[in-house]
């Protein structure tokens, strides 16, 4: 290498900056739609919330150190268990390896940035003012205090009068709006916007873990925010859903929690497990062994975890058939747990491992997290579950997975990255005292709480009696918990200092393989300068060059000609180049809409209807403004895309990125309303005081508009379609569709006249049905009158059509959902 | 082994009396076996696997190559991650669901039936046999029988949970759960609800008393309060 | 888009499957159920068929994407998705076995 290919790297990178950077200043945190500097706020916000958390923990283990307590009433001490387990379970271990992945994804992936910039930004916005709002409502002392899976009837108002519940609902729903934002953005992510080449089987193992993870939010989160939804609706309106005595039944909320709940469990184990999988291998100097086998674990861990929710209701009095397969597919999750494992264990041997610091974590990991699995399949068991249950044996069980098997993992991802993410390697060595600290202070507290629990301590008592037979235990974790505190509190400490005054270090120290290294740290804000052509797993041990060819332009976009945000997307299989995506600028609507969406979700805590409607008209003129931005008054045709490659830029084809994210956004919508009719079914099956007194009959006009208005929607947004391919003109389908939609929301609005909303939990439920149509028959609606204005100002061509393909899209989910929804609604009325 | 250690400690003292490790009837018995049982099991496990890692870092790395790899695969994958996961838990599966079925409150002509009705933060208890009885935060019941509790609850969900004698079943409103218990010997046994439930939950216990059969009879007469 | 779906298809199938035969044991168990008339022996005897049918499903899902029509071009793809057929259909015997061994309705 000469002083040549230096100076055109130079000269790409300068000519690179301007287009990526953040604007200047204070605004520049605002506006930024940049992976890299939210990926750092987010972590920075998890890391915050993982130390309230922390605090809350260290006030449990002073309250529980010796017997009969008065630290704390049962009044506080309620909201400091329900708040530890909702901070260290929604704000900080979901965000924290969400931030993460956004920081290391483009790397890995070798490409620019994520797929949705502004989504990304939005995501982290609504985090932040939803993990601030509960922190408030934590020192207000008005926290959520019904234990962190919020069973009703106890949660209900009822027994719960006061925000305090309130504030938990709509704030946890607000805060996994983020969580599936940011979901939808690695999937589109890894499965399109990647290296040319990089095939399926050629995927940096921790991009397939996270496809797999954010799937898993996709479908495993909206069980949860429906229920969270009825929920608050049976507090604000009395609509029975839970209540007994009017049809209702506590059970529904337990099914849809723990449908949420479990998969939850491995939403979190698997990004741990994709960071071993990245680490190990380098930490032995070898490759991973098993590849395609540790692929095939993570999917089939990722599917059954969702056979298994009903083990958290072993005791609900569930038939003992029933309880026989959720036990069966729980020891079953351990064979791929156990296929992972042996495979890493066999990495090691294949290769010679080196006790730096983040291997020092994950045999941390490794010794813990085993343990964690066994006891884990030993409550798998129905009969031990029944002794097991709600005691501190589960609690040490979790603790042991969830910080053996997640918190671990992840320091080590953090040493391990530390250059990519500050561009410094370690200098200050507090580490290796503070690992040890956190190992004995995690045993010493955890390890004999299991015993505890087989002694009957229950989890939640506000203090233990003396006489107990518990007092020497819970002294022993509670001097042993401040150990592992002070040793967490060492890593935080450790990681800053180093992050921000160690030396500087050269690019790839760790000499590992895949693409993240292949940028200089740390990374700046356009990832790569080009996007490389790899043809293996670990292109750097193929191709030491492949650094200095990036930088010097050699991949993919090499040139920036068009002074634009561009980045390549690639088929779904074989990554072959197929368009190039346009990246929107800095925008400071992502952090409005945030801003927004948040009163929409906080203002029902006060029972402020009218400014939450408000504030709902504001989304969505703020929705609006975020979608007209994008796209092309002009056919671009075919451009240069380097290395001889012309290719359109993604308004001009088929299928555009929009249609990617819609496509994933409404395959949660859909597990949403699947909940939603499963919970209808439930109810009709399960709960007691059915059949409800009366039942809706049909008529003729409510399924004669409905069938109507389904067909003229489907079908004129087929005919605007084929219009504006041709040419033609597409207001006549673009009008059918609208009268159809009209019909299928009048459709549903039979049912709102034919029933009273809080009667019985089957009028309440079919109310939610027939809301549920008429918001998206209304929002489809909306979505073609922004269709006609796009079309109007010269967006749309025969070309640029893909607009009107997600808004087909949004039309047959509508058309779907309400031929399924409101034929549930009508059938006990059909039937004689 | 640290717990197992443990064990004779705490026997020296009173904490037997709610211990699920200190059974006192035919379900809890055989439950706190299967802990044993599991045990160790998961010790064996878990020192097999920290064996493997400490080994790993005692030898030189092994022949590298694509044949190599796969004969790893096949040692490593199919035999301990697939072969040795799949037997242990099928069998531990199979056990397992057979001792929940001997657990199950099959009918019998020696069953005794009572009901629990648990509130905020009482427990009732009614006596089918005995019309009228009905006792506060005191289950009588005779010994060396099956007795099948009847669990629900006026309010908020709770549970029932004697450990000496069984395990755990949700009290839940609008939801009739039964629950198979018996006592070996006469004597008091400590009983909790075993589901948090607001700012009582803690003191939310009870007493069972197992009777001997003629002191069973003088409770269903009405002698004993 | 296709080798996604080849490969996440016969495990979706399970989950679809274990889900519906759960459902079923909770009608045939429900007081609904016993209200119209299902006896335990017919309600076990609609169970065991509903596994039988998942098991012949993910059988046929093994032999369907061997054929031509529906295998991966990528061999890689194509040896993952048999490997994930295998393991719905072991889960499908494996988790809805109680369907014969276990009682019902107790």
């Amino acid at each position: 290498m000469t002083d040549k290919p230096r100076l055109t790297a130079l000269r790409l990178h300068k000519a690179l900056y301007p287009i990526w950077r953040n604007d200047p200043g204070w605004k520049g945190i605002l506006t930024t739609v940049n992976n890299n500097t939210i990926g750092g706020m987010f972590i920075m916000g998890a890391t915050g919330m993982f130390l309230v958390g922390g605090i809350l923990a260290m006030l449990i283990r002073a309250q529980l150190a010796s017997p009969n307590s008065a630290f704390m009433g049962p009044e506080v001490y309620n909201q400091i268990f329900t708040m530890h387990g909702t901070i260290m379970m929604f704000l900080f271990a979901i965000p924290f390896f969400e931030a993460l992945t956004i920081i290391l994804l483009p790397g890995m992936l070798g490409t620019r940035d994520l797929a949705f910039p502004r989504l990304g930004a939005f995501a982290f916005w609504c985090y932040m003012i939803g993990s601030t709002s509960m922190i408030v409502a934590l020192l207000a002392g008005v926290a959520p205090d019904g234990g962190w899976f919020m069973y009703p009837p106890l949660s209900s108002s009822a027994y719960s009068p006061g925000i305090n519940t309130d504030i938990w609902l709509l704030g946890i729903s607000f805060i996994e709006i983020s969580a599936i934002s940011a979901a939808v953005e690695i999937v589109v992510s890894v499965l399109r916007y990647r290296a040319a080449g990089m095939s399926l089987d050629k995927l940096p193992i921790f991009a397939w873990y996270m496809l797999v993870v954010a799937v898993m939010i996709l479908t495993a989160f909206p069980p949860m925010i429906l229920g969270s939804l009825i929920l608050e609706l049976e507090r604000a309106f009395d609509m029975p859903f839970f209540q007994a005595e009017h049809g209702g039944d506590s059970l529904l909320w337990q099914h849809l929690f723990w449908l949420f709940g479990h998969p939850e469990v491995y939403i979190i184990f698997l990004p741990a497990a994709g960071v071993v999988s990245m680490i190990l291998p380098v930490m032995a100097r070898t490759t991973l062994l098993g590849y395609g086998w540790v692929v095939t674990a993570a999917i089939s861990l990722a599917v059954l975890s969702f056979g298994l929710w009903v083990h958290h209701m072993f005791t609900t009095g569930i038939p003992h058939m029933g309880l026989a397969f959720f036990s069966a597919v729980s020891t079953l999750v351990a064979v791929p747990t156990g296929v992972q494992i042996f495979a890493w264990i066999g990495t090691l041997w294949k290769g010679r491992p080196e006790l730096h610091l983040p291997m020092l974590w994950i045999l941390g990991f490794f010794v813990t997290f085993v343990m964690g699995g066994l006891t884990g399949v030993m409550v798998a068991m129905v009969p031990f579950d029944w002794q097991a249950h709600d005691t501190y044996f589960v609690v040490a069980h979790l603790h042991y997975v969830l910080i053996g098997g997640y918190v671990f993992p992840m320091i080590a991802g953090v040493y391990y990255w530390l250059p990519v993410l500050s561009g410094r390697k370690r200098f200050f060595r507090m580490g290796e005292t503070a690992f040890w600290l956190v190992m004995v202070g995690f045993h010493g507290t955890f390890l004999l709480l299991h015993w505890a629990g087989l002694l009957g301590m229950r989890r939640r008592v506000d203090t233990i009696e003396a006489g107990s037979g518990w007092e020497l235990i819970n002294l022993l974790a509670s001097i042993s918990g401040f150990i592992l505190a002070i040793g967490f509190a060492l890593v935080v400490l450790d990681v800053a200092v180093n992050a921000v005054v160690a030396v500087r270090c050269r690019r790839n120290p760790w000499n590992a393989g895949t693409l993240e290294w292949a940028t200089p740290i740390p990374g700046p804000a356009y990832n790569v300068a080009s996007i490389p052509v790899i043809s293996s797993r670990y292109p750097l041990y193929d191709n030491p060059d492949l650094p200095v060819q990036i930088a010097r332009g050699e991949g993919f976009l090499g040139t920036p000609i068009r002074n634009r945000r561009e980045t390549l997307a690639v088929s779904v299989s074989r990554a072959e180049p197929e368009f190039i995506a346009v990246f929107p600028h800095n925008s400071i609507i992502p952090f409005a809409m945030a801003v927004v969406t948040s009163i929409v979700f906080l203002a029902p805590v006060f029972k402020w209807w009218w400014l939450m409607f408000a504030a709902a008209a504001g989304v969505t003129v703020l929705a609006l403004c975020w979608v007209w931005q994008g796209g092309s008054r002009q056919d671009e045709g075919l451009l240069d895309a380097g290395r001889g490659l012309s290719l359109p830029t993604h308004a001009e084809v088929p299928y555009p990125p929009g249609w990617w994210g819609t496509l994933f956004l409404l395959l949660a919508n859909s597990v949403l309303f699947g909940s939603l009719l499963f919970g209808y079914a439930f109810l009709w099956t399960v709960a007691p005081n059915w059949p409800p007194p009366a039942i809706l009959q049909p008529g003729f006009w409510g399924p004669v508009l409905a069938i109507g208005g389904g067909a003229f929607a489907s079908g004129g947004i087929r005919l605007a379609d084929r219009a504006i391919r041709n040419e033609g003109a597409s207001w006549l389908g673009l009008l059918a569709s609208l009268a159809g939609l009209a019909g299928l929301g009048a459709g549903a609005w039979t049912i709102f006249a034919g029933t009273t909303y809080n009667a019985h939990a089957y009028d309440a439920t079919l109310w939610v049905i027939a809301g549920y149509v008429t918001f998206h028959a209304g929002l489809a609606g909306l979505m073609v009158l922004f269709l006609t204005a796009r079309i109007q100002a010269g967006f749309i061509s025969a070309r640029r059509c893909g607009d009107a393909r997600v808004v087909q899209l949004w039309i047959d989910y509508a058309v779907l959902v309400a031929g399924l929804g409101l034929g549930a609604a009508w059938l006990p009325g059909w039937l004689p | 082994m640290v717990i197992g250690g443990i064990t004779p400690l705490m026997l020296a003292g009173c904490e037997e009396r709610v211990s699920a490790v200190h059974p006192a009837g035919p379900a809890a018995d055989i439950i706190a076996t299967l802990w044993w049982v599991m045990l160790a099991g998961a010790t064996a496990i878990f020192l097999l696997v920290t064996i493997l890692l400490v080994l790993a870092f005692r030898r030189g790395g092994g022949p590298s190559g694509e044949a190599a790899d796969i004969r790893r695969e096949t040692v490593w994958i199919k035999g301990l991650g697939l072969g040795f996961t799949m037997a242990v838990l099928a069998a531990l599966t199979v056990w397992g669901l057979w001792i929940g079925e001997r657990l199950l409150p099959r009918p019998g002509p020696d069953v005794v039936a009572v009901e629990a009705e648990g509130r905020q933060w009482v427990w009732r208890f009614t006596y089918p046999d005995a019309p009228g009885r009905m006792t506060e935060d005191e289950l009588h019941i005779p010994a060396s029988r099956p007795i099948d509790v009847h669990i629900t609850s006026t309010d908020v969900i709770h549970s029932f949970w004697v450990p000496r004698l069984a395990g755990k079943l949700d009290a839940i409103p609008g939801h009739v759960n039964v629950l198979r218990i018996e006592a070996w010997e006469p004597g008091e046994y400590a009983g909790f609800s075993a589901e948090f439930s607001g700012t009582g939950y803690r003191r939310h216990t009870f007493t069972v008393i197992a009777h001997e059969a003629a002191a069973w009879n003088a409770f269903l007469a009405g002698e004993m309060p | 888009m296709k080798d996604i779906l080849r490969l996440s298809l016969p495990l979706s199938v399970w989950i679809a499957a274990f889900s519906g035969v759960y459902g079923l044991e909770g009608v045939v168990c429900s007081d609904r159920g016993a209200g119209a008339g299902l006896g335990l022996g017919q309600g076990r005897a609609v169970l065991v068929v509903a596994w039988v049918v998942a098991i012949a499903v993910q059988v046929g899902l093994i032999f369907g994407l061997r054929t031509p029509r529906f295998a991966s071009a990528q061999p890689w793809v194509q040896r993952v998705s048999m490997i994930l057929a295998c393991v719905a259909l072991v889960a499908t015997v494996w988790s809805l076995l109680p369907v014969v061994t276990t009682s019902l309705c107790l």
